[in-house]
């Protein structure tokens, strides 16, 4: 297998998770480099030499897709792409944020499920408080009333500021990754010739 | 490489590209080529940047057919990219400058 195939087999395969059309594109960009090569009277060995390590090229790739997908579309599928791309990305420093985003990523969490389980809970016991009184409660039905309503809006904004949250930690994690991008030395692909 | 040599090529990489693409529209191939000789980069960070920089709206691609085996993708300047390469070039500008100055000014005291 010569090294022109042996990089794009490579490529391919540290692209593997991105949408197929995405895939086909990059591989077409990287395949007209090696014709371009060709054609300047390079050989396919020295063009992948100067190209750089596929694997380390596949990592950035993905990352950069995970990172633009969060910004086109706030969904929790894309905050996780967003998290394992830059992982991926296996900056050294990250040792010392993993711990921390671990913990307040776990943090959040907890809230979150406060949050939500105020706001089920306050919902689900407002109609109860307005029709019927509560076996134990010691105040009125509006005391009960006002009680649940508060429940609900407490637990409903803990959950916004929650979701918040979130969003501004993965922006700073965007940027975090972007900054990590780095220079793709060339002839670091020994590992291309065995 | 120097870390630090690395972070500064990093930084005007795009503003190169920029300036590349303004006197002439190009290909991943030349582009890749004439900047790697003059920054010491592979040739392969090129389409992750070039990449970006389209979904950015700072290039535009076309494909024109080649003599010798598929079309070749070209890269042009769009308006937003000319306005980016203006301001990037004015601050560059500035800065090294600064930079200079103060290089200058520290020579002159320990001479």
């Amino acid at each position: 297998m010569n090294e022109r195939d042996s990089f794009l087999r490579r490529l391919r395969s540290g692209l593997w998770g991105l949408p197929r059309p995405a895939i086909d594109d990059i591989i077409a960009d990287y395949e007209g480099h090696f014709d371009a090569g060709r054609a300047a009277g390079r050989s396919d060995a020295d063009v992948a030499t100067a190209l750089g390590d596929p694997s380390r090229l596949a990592r950035e790739l993905r990352a950069e897709a995970g990172l633009r997908r969060w910004e086109d579309e706030r969904s929790l599928a894309s905050a996780l792409g967003v998290i394992v791309g830059v992982i991926g990305l296996a900056a050294l420093d990250l040792f010392v944020i993993m711990p921390v985003l671990i913990g307040i990523v776990t943090t959040l969490f907890a809230f979150l499920l406060v949050g939500l389980v105020a706001c089920l809970g306050g919902g689900f016991a407002l109609p109860f408080a307005l029709v019927t009184n509560f076996p134990g409660f010691m105040g009125d039905r509006l005391q009960a009333a006002l009680l649940s309503l508060g429940v609900l809006g407490g637990g409903a904004s803990l959950t916004a500021f929650c979701v918040l949250f979130t969003i501004g930690l993965v922006n700073l994690l965007v940027r975090y990754g972007r900054a990590h991008y780095r220079l793709i030395t060339a002839g670091s692909n020994s590992r291309l010739r065995d | 490489m120097d870390s630090n040599l690395v972070q500064f090529k990093k930084g005007v990489l795009e503003l190169c590209v920029l300036a590349l693409l303004a006197r002439s529209d190009s290909y991943g191939y030349d582009i890749a080529s004439r900047l790697s000789a003059a920054i010491d980069m592979g040739e392969g960070t090129i389409y992750p940047l070039m990449r970006r920089m389209q979904k950015d709206g700072l290039v535009s691609t076309y494909l024109v057919e080649s003599s010798s085996g598929p079309p070749r993708k070209y890269y042009r300047l769009t308006e937003g990219g000319r306005n980016n390469l203006n301001a990037q070039k004015a601050a560059w500008t500035d800065f090294t400058r600064a930079v200079a100055a103060i290089l200058e000014l520290d020579l002159e005291k320990t001479s």
